[in-house]
């Protein structure tokens, strides 16, 4: 059995047949899951400027391209494992660099709440052992976290829940889009506007306290009912409730506050980003956003949405992450005209205007470690494929000892 | 030689509203080959509610200009299978949906990737290529409005 890291459930059930040092086949994985196994058909080669170089020399480089930057930004991290984080983290400290991870335009607000102890959590064990309502709020799992319901929530039978979905569970979806989850919650799919969270949030509060909401009286009301009489709820947060209510998070601590019986677990895509969420929270009391002096500096300004826009870093490293992939189109021109070192084990958008291209084992596949499950527990990864790539931590110690 | 007064004529543009989904085989083919044509195919797809398709005289299958002061792509439109109400349109999460997303975010730091306004219409220019958005960052498309 291995652990997949296609997402962070990070299932520990794989099994995988391998040949000629390559995943032929995977049981039990999700389609997702699979294709991460199976890995990537472009590996990224060593090279300085787009042109192959050998490895020492492209780490060397890194290491000069950082050292000479008046403000660096380390980047990524929510593919990497705990212990390439807490490498990264160290190199920023010894850099004195800015530190952000995808976390920062993602579910980095909740995962602090988390953390912080501001709504109750519980982990996926205690939903599959225990829940009877769950909530998929702004977030499709179907295709994010495809096991997410089979494994853990709906489906699956628990310790007080014998009958399962059938009978002992009743799964809701609020969403802009009726998304494949919303399909399974028959008969509970809410759709709301876009950006209609807030007042639904509002209106389900006011529905909890005895008031009659203004709109779709009779269907809030009757999810309040659903949700007070729940022995134990989970609410699972998507991403599409965190972007709608970023600017008051707090309207959802207070809707946890309302339903004692209730936990509140943010849903996150890769794999570890709560790992390093978890680490840097450790050693700053921040899970994101920091830059390092004689301390840890914590402000949005150092966020690498606003880092970008801002032009404010002149140096990146990237690893675990293809920023260019996923940033606003707008962003790429200044983030191609610095020096940017991708650390990867395949070619991505980002790999192609770097500077300096390492690339490293797949993590969890070429290379062993651990990471954090979604809900805090963490999960050791296998490293079963035998490769001669390094593994990203030690990349990073290399880059270190350059320095 | 006659005179193609077609090409002179621009197509209706619309105001449209749009946000992005995950879907699970597009993020397969992210896995496998994210430059690839499958990713492509299941990235550059903007999918709408049939009302909305016939009000701006769009078929499933036509190629359609997506444009605001962020970007420009040219993405394949497509009708919903599902009963939709309306006045949204859809975009899987890619590079391509990215391109219209503003970087303002007030300060903040989280761009509003599921809430995307955009002016749409009918085009006959290809599908925007991924070489194209990274390298030039949309301007290409954006020079010829
Ligand atoms: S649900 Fe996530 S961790 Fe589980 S098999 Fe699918 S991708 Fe892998």
């Amino acid at each position: 059995m291995i652990t997949c890291t296609g997402c962070s459930l990070l299932c520990d059930d794989i099994d995988v047949v391998i040949e000629n040092h390559r995943i032929k086949e995977v049981r039990n994985a999700c389609r997702r899951g699979a294709a991460k196994l199976k890995g990537c058909r472009n590996r990224l080669r060593p090279s300085i400027d787009q042109t192959p170089a050998d490895i020492d020399t492209s780490i060397k480089r890194a290491a000069l391209i950082l050292k000479n930057a008046r403000s660096p930004m380390l980047y990524g991290w929510s593919n990497s494992t705990c212990e390439a984080q807490s490498n990264g983290i160290k190199l920023a400290k010894k850099l004195n660099a800015i530190i952000d991870d995808t976390s920062s335009f993602c579910q980095g607000l909740l995962i602090e709440k988390v953390l912080k102890k501001k709504f109750r959590a519980c982990s996926l064990d205690d939903v599959k052992n225990k829940a009877d309502v769950l909530v998929y709020w702004g977030s499709d799992a179907q295709d994010s976290q495809p096991r997410h319901l089979s494994r853990f929530s709906y489906f699956p039978r628990g310790e007080s829940r014998q009958r399962g979905y059938e009978e002992d569970r009743i799964a809701i979806a609020i969403d802009v889009r009726e998304s494949n989850t919303a399909k399974i919650c028959k008969g509970h799919f809410y759709r709301i506007p876009l950006k209609g969270d807030r007042e639904f949030i509002l209106s389900l509060t006011g529905a909890l306290s005895g008031k009659v909401p203004k709109h779709d009286a009779k269907r809030i009301l009757e999810l309040a009912d659903i949700m007070k009489k729940a022995e134990f709820g989970a609410i699972f947060v998507g991403i599409g409730l965190t972007y709608s209510i970023k600017d008051d998070v707090d309207i959802l601590v207070a809707l946890g506050d309302m339903l004692p019986n209730f936990h509140i677990l943010p849903m996150v895509g890769h794999y570890n980003m709560r790992g390093f969420n978890e680490a840097l929270f450790k050693e700053t009391g921040f899970v994101n956003r920091v830059r390092f002096d004689s301390t840890a500096v914590h402000e949005n300004k150092y966020a690498i949405v606003e880092a970008l826009k801002q032009k404010s870093i002149d140096a990146l490293l990237v690893t675990g992450s293809d920023p260019l992939s996923c940033l606003p189109g707008s962003m790429i021109s200044y983030l191609a005209s610095i020096p940017v070192i991708c650390i990867d084990p395949c070619v991505t958008l980002t790999s192609k205007i770097s500077k300096i291209t390492i690339p490293s084992a797949v993590s969890g596949i070429e290379s062993g470690g651990s990471a954090v499950r979604m809900d805090g527990k963490v999960i050791e990864l296998s490293g079963i494929v035998e490769n001669n790539y390094l593994a990203d931590t030690e990349i990073l110690s290399r880059i270190m000892e350059e320095l | 030689m006659g005179i193609d007064v077609g090409k002179f004529l621009k197509s209706p543009e619309f105001e449209i509203a749009i946000t992005t989904y995950r879907d699970i085989f597009q993020v397969e083919a992210l896995e496998y080959d994210r430059f690839g044509e499958e990713y492509r195919k299941l990235s550059a797809v903007i999918i709408m509610s049939r009302e909305d398709m016939k009000k701006m005289g769009i078929k499933t299958g036509d190629r359609v200009k997506l444009i605001n002061d962020h970007g420009s792509i040219v993405v394949e439109a497509r009708e919903s299978k599902r009963e939709e109400p309306g006045g949204i349109a859809f975009m899987v999460n890619s590079p391509w949906s990215s391109a219209l997303v503003s970087d303002d975010t007030g300060g903040k730091g989280i761009p509003e990737f599921k809430n995307i306004t955009a002016r749409i219409s009918l085009t006959k220019n290809d599908i925007s290529s991924l070489e194209n958005l990274i390298f030039n960052s949309g301007e290409v498309e954006k020079n010829e409005r």
